[in-house]
């Protein structure tokens, strides 16, 4: 025996992970493997199971970059601010005066919070959710928003008309419920337009025509509409009409609302979100999702994903590629020819199909290319080394002493094929990862479970401009998917230096 | 009753040059406790012999056939299962040529010498290690052997190893096919030393394959001299080496170096015979110091004798000059005499020149009359069989025994 390749899968693995690869496959590996076990813990699955769920993201600003990527533009973004309804801490002081004037009743409800503005930027969007009970005549329901240097705005003023399709009537007491929310609801913010448009020409900021001018609406519909959070937060002067000039008014807001009721069981409550203009670590996408959250569990699925399928192709693959090479003849034939067959079957566009077709989950995707992999390239590589070892003298001692066939396969054989086995899962992992990527790229993944891939496909769904703007979207599935791919096949490489002498340093 | 008996075993190979005479109707006897050393060139079927007793054949078997009586029963007519399971390793254990290779790499030594028990009986693993302990100080290795794996053991240990794995199912007969060809002089004694004990207090039978006659003459009582897949010679070791009866065995032993000799040892001239067409008559002939009319040399063999003669210089001027030469038949071949010499010279040329130097080229023995034609020389030759292989107690295969015993 010349060099002879270490014996064994304990001692190939050791010796892998003292070669330099080896060193930071185990620590790159190590650290994914650390993210795996502790992502459960950090971010209960319950939480991803809402990813495809909107409702469950809406207080997240939309589209927005990590907090720490305002070290890059050196001004200080600012955050979101919610607002909670009363009754939380922090949330709306709320004030309500029932009394009754010559047998009629009535009923005013007053809430009101401030929050304190310090960042250089706008806020990307306000948002204004209020609930109102009424008994059967509708209510004035205002709101005004109070600036840092004195001025008021009358944000919108409403009166819910029972038949308006947010209105519910709930059974069997005799009050009404009444949502609004800013800006979801066209009529309010339109309000909220023509509002802050006479307070502007009201300061002399602008006049009727400038505005018609900056902001044409000549079918009632703004085609660009003004940005109300940035006109309602900026100084006042002829600069805030532009957002580019426009300088941000620091200092404390208020919101306030109020309700003027004619009945005694009136009530409102209110919400309120500024949303800021970054977000978390990694920032959001276009649906407001925490992309950190589809990051980190994206950890565990493509390692879950990517192991489980080597593992299963890989062994199963090696197993009949030994079993054909052990046993030659009409086995090896059958083998063979199955491997011949399956190498030429194309199975992305297959995959595609059934993608198509079925929208399966992560699972079923699994289990097809598992079906699709029991035989292929390892069952030749395995078979080819096999007959190498077959012919060795442990295998003819062992005929001698009267090992049964499958023994010796299974005890003599496949350990002997086992370290070559474990470099090739190394090396097959990356290959299902992207694979998971491709399918989930195309949108053909698993719906229900955001994986890196599939971050990617929404980023690319989303439109190429995607690619120069929102960079956090892409830069960071991709970093993923690309740190763990790398990962195995260091660990591949590292094993392979050491089982192939030819390979190895000296 | 022997343990073991070889009767007239043959195992031919199919290869594409033709069959391949690995094993010619060999024939010995072995009693309880008693040990035959195979011993031969490399390549003369000593190998082939063990794998012809133990059924370890190679798919292109052309030919298998003999009687094996092993404890009085023909084990040839079990078949292949049964005889897995009831002669192989329980009657008949071997140990390989080259333990380092013969051990199973991935399997802890403690495993690998249980593996036998576990194959053969339903004994539990842990079990089946405890008796390898057993058999792992018997043959002088401590137990923490046990744990190690082969790549960590010295060759000394790791054929202490094999040996041990060959004596777990406590066969009556133990084939050892070179145990000790790749390891020192020091551990080789060791490993001998180890073998007499063994054979001593087990009374096993030994079939020693070897080519070291030293080692052989240690370990064997009966010694078997194999060449080009024939038995040429069996008989008790101390006097096949003291006084051999086949030149062969002669030649063999000459052939060993000695420590403080000023001689330099002896060699055979030439090389084995190819097995795929294997010499007529005796197939030593064509190397035999000795051989004579008898002998077997064919037409092909003595053209091509000629022709060696003709082209080395010291016998240039001696040899007549020939012309061409072809073989009639096996035993007779036309010469056309060269140099325009008549014929009836030519023959009485030849004739001189065979009395003359018939000793050093013995090939010209096996002439057995010339006879001039109009142009050309008929010389025919003796015609021959193998020698038979006589004798009881002490046997030869050639044809000066058997002249001698007439």
């Amino acid at each position: 025996m010349a060099i002879s390749a270490p014996i064994g899968l304990k001692a190939a693995f050791l010796e892998a992970a003292r070669t330099k690869s080896g060193l930071a496959a185990t620590a790159m590996l190590g650290f994914l493997i650390l993210l795996a076990v502790l992502v459960p813990l950090l971010v209960p699955f319950d939480v991803v199971r809402q990813w495809s769920n909107p409702g469950q993201w809406s207080d997240n600003p939309k589209l927005v970059p990590p907090e720490w990527s305002e070290v890059f533009t050196g001004k200080r973004q600012p955050r979101t601010v919610i607002i909670p309804p009363a009754g939380q801490s922090g949330g709306f002081d709320h004030v309500r005066v029932s009394f009754e004037v010559q047998g009629q009743n009535y009923t005013i409800v007053v809430l009101k919070q401030s929050f304190d503005f310090q960042a250089d930027a706008f806020p990307s969007e306000i948002s204004l959710y209020m609930t109102t009970m009424f008994g059967s005549k509708s209510p004035l329901v205002r709101s005004w928003l109070t600036r840092p240097d004195g001025q008021e705005v009358q944000l919108f003023e409403d009166t819910p008309s029972l038949r308006a399709s947010n209105v519910s009537q709930f059974r069997p007491a005799d009050v009404i419920t009444y949502s609004l929310t800013y800006p979801s609801f066209k009529d309010p913010s339109y309000q909220v337009y023509a509002n802050v448009k006479q307070w502007l020409i009201s300061n002399n900021v602008t006049t009727s025509g400038e505005w018609g001018e900056l902001f044409p609406s000549p079918t009632g519909f703004y085609s660009n509409p003004p940005k109300a959070q940035v006109l309602l937060m900026a100084q006042l002067n002829h600069s805030m009409l532009d957002p580019r000039t426009a300088q941000v008014l620091k200092g404390k807001y208020s919101i306030r609302f109020e309700v003027d009721g004619f009945s005694s069981v009136d009530d409102a409550n209110a919400r309120a979100v500024v949303f800021g203009t970054v977000y978390g670590l990694i920032g959001t996408d276009d649906q407001r999702r925490d992309l950190l959250i589809a990051l980190l569990w994206g950890a565990p699925v493509a390692l879950a994903f990517g192991l489980a399928g080597a593992l299963a192709t890989v062994l199963i693959q090696t197993l009949l590629g030994a079993i054909s090479g052990w046993y030659g003849g009409a086995v090896d034939e059958l083998v063979q020819r199955t491997a011949d067959f399956y190498l030429i079957i194309p199975t992305l566009p297959i995959l595609i199909l059934i993608g198509i077709l079925y929208r399966p989950s992560l699972i079923l995707i699994l289990f097809i290319l598992v079906v699709f992999g029991v035989v292929g390239a390892t069952t030749k590589v395995t078979r080819s080394i096999v007959l190498q070892v077959k012919e060795e003298q442990f295998i003819e001692a062992a005929r001698s002493y009267g090992a049964s066939r499958g023994r010796i396969l299974f005890r003599y054989i496949l350990p002997r094929v086992m370290p070559y086995t474990f470099a090739l899962i190394a090396l097959t992992v990356p290959a299902f990862i992207f694979l998971e990527a491709s399918l989930s790229f195309l949108g053909l993944g698993d719906p229900n479970l955001p994986t890196w891939g599939q971050l990617l496909g929404n980023a690319y769904g989303a439109g190429p401009a995607i690619f120069y703007t929102f960079w956090w979207w892409v830069f960071f599935p991709a970093a993923g998917i690309i740190f763990t791919t790398v990962a195995f096949a260091l660990l591949g490489y590292a094993f392979d230096k050491v089982l192939n002498p030819r390979l190895r340093e000296q | 009753m022997p343990t073991l008996d070889v009767k007239n075993l043959v195992l031919w190979y199919r290869t594409r040059k033709g069959p391949v005479h690995a094993v010619d109707s060999i024939s010995f006897a072995l009693e309880p406790g008693q040990t035959i050393a195979l011993v031969g060139e490399s390549g003369s079927g000593k190998t082939s012999t063990a794998n012809a007793i133990l059924r370890l054949l190679p798919k292109n078997v052309l030919r298998y056939d003999g009687e094996v009586e092993f404890d009085g029963q023909n084990v040839m007519e079990l078949t292949d299962e049964e005889f897995r399971r009831n002669v192989r390793w329980r009657g008949i254990s071997m140990v390989f040529q080259g333990a380092m290779n013969a051990l199973n790499p991935a399997v802890r030594v403690g495993f690998q010498v249980a593996e036998p028990l576990m194959v053969h009986y339903d004994v539990d693993r842990d079990e089946a290690a405890d008796q390898a302990l057993d058999v792992l100080r018997k043959v002088g290795l401590p137990a923490d052997i046990a744990r190690r794996y082969p790549h960590e053991l010295s060759g000394g240990m790791k054929q202490r190893v094999v040996i041990a794995m060959s004596l777990i199912l406590k066969p009556k007969v133990v084939i050892l096919d070179e145990p000790t060809s790749a390891l020192d002089v020091m551990t080789q004694t060791n490993i001998i030393n180890l073998l007499k004990d063994l054979k001593n207090t087990d009374r096993l039978s030994y079939i020693f394959i070897t080519h070291d006659l030293g080692l052989a003459s240690e370990l064997a009582d009966l010694v078997g001299i194999m060449y080009a897949g024939e038995l040429i010679e069996v008989g008790p070791a101390d006097g096949v080496f003291v006084r051999p009866k086949h030149p062969y065995t002669g030649k063999l032993l000459a052939s060993v170096p000695r420590l403080r000799s000023e001689e330099a040892p002896d060699f055979i001239p030439g090389a084995p015979p190819d097995l795929t067409a294997p010499p007529p008559g005796c197939r030593f002939h064509l190397r035999c110091p000795v051989s004579f009319e008898k002998c077997g040399w064919s037409a092909e063999e003595f053209i091509a004798q000629m022709d060696l003669l003709q082209s080395s210089g010291e016998a240039k001027d001696k040899v007549p000059s020939i012309a061409s030469m072809s073989a009639k038949s096996p035993t007779s071949l036309l010469i056309k005499p060269g140099a325009n010499g008549s014929v009836s010279d030519f023959v009485q040329k030849l004739n001189a020149f065979v009395a003359a130097t018939s000793e050093k080229n013995r090939f010209l023995k096996s002439i057995e009359s010339v006879q001039g034609k109009t142009k050309s020389v008929e010389v025919k030759l003796y015609e021959t069989t193998p020698p038979p292989i006589v004798g009881t107690e002490w046997r030869a295969a050639c044809w000066l025994v058997t002249e001698g015993a007439a």
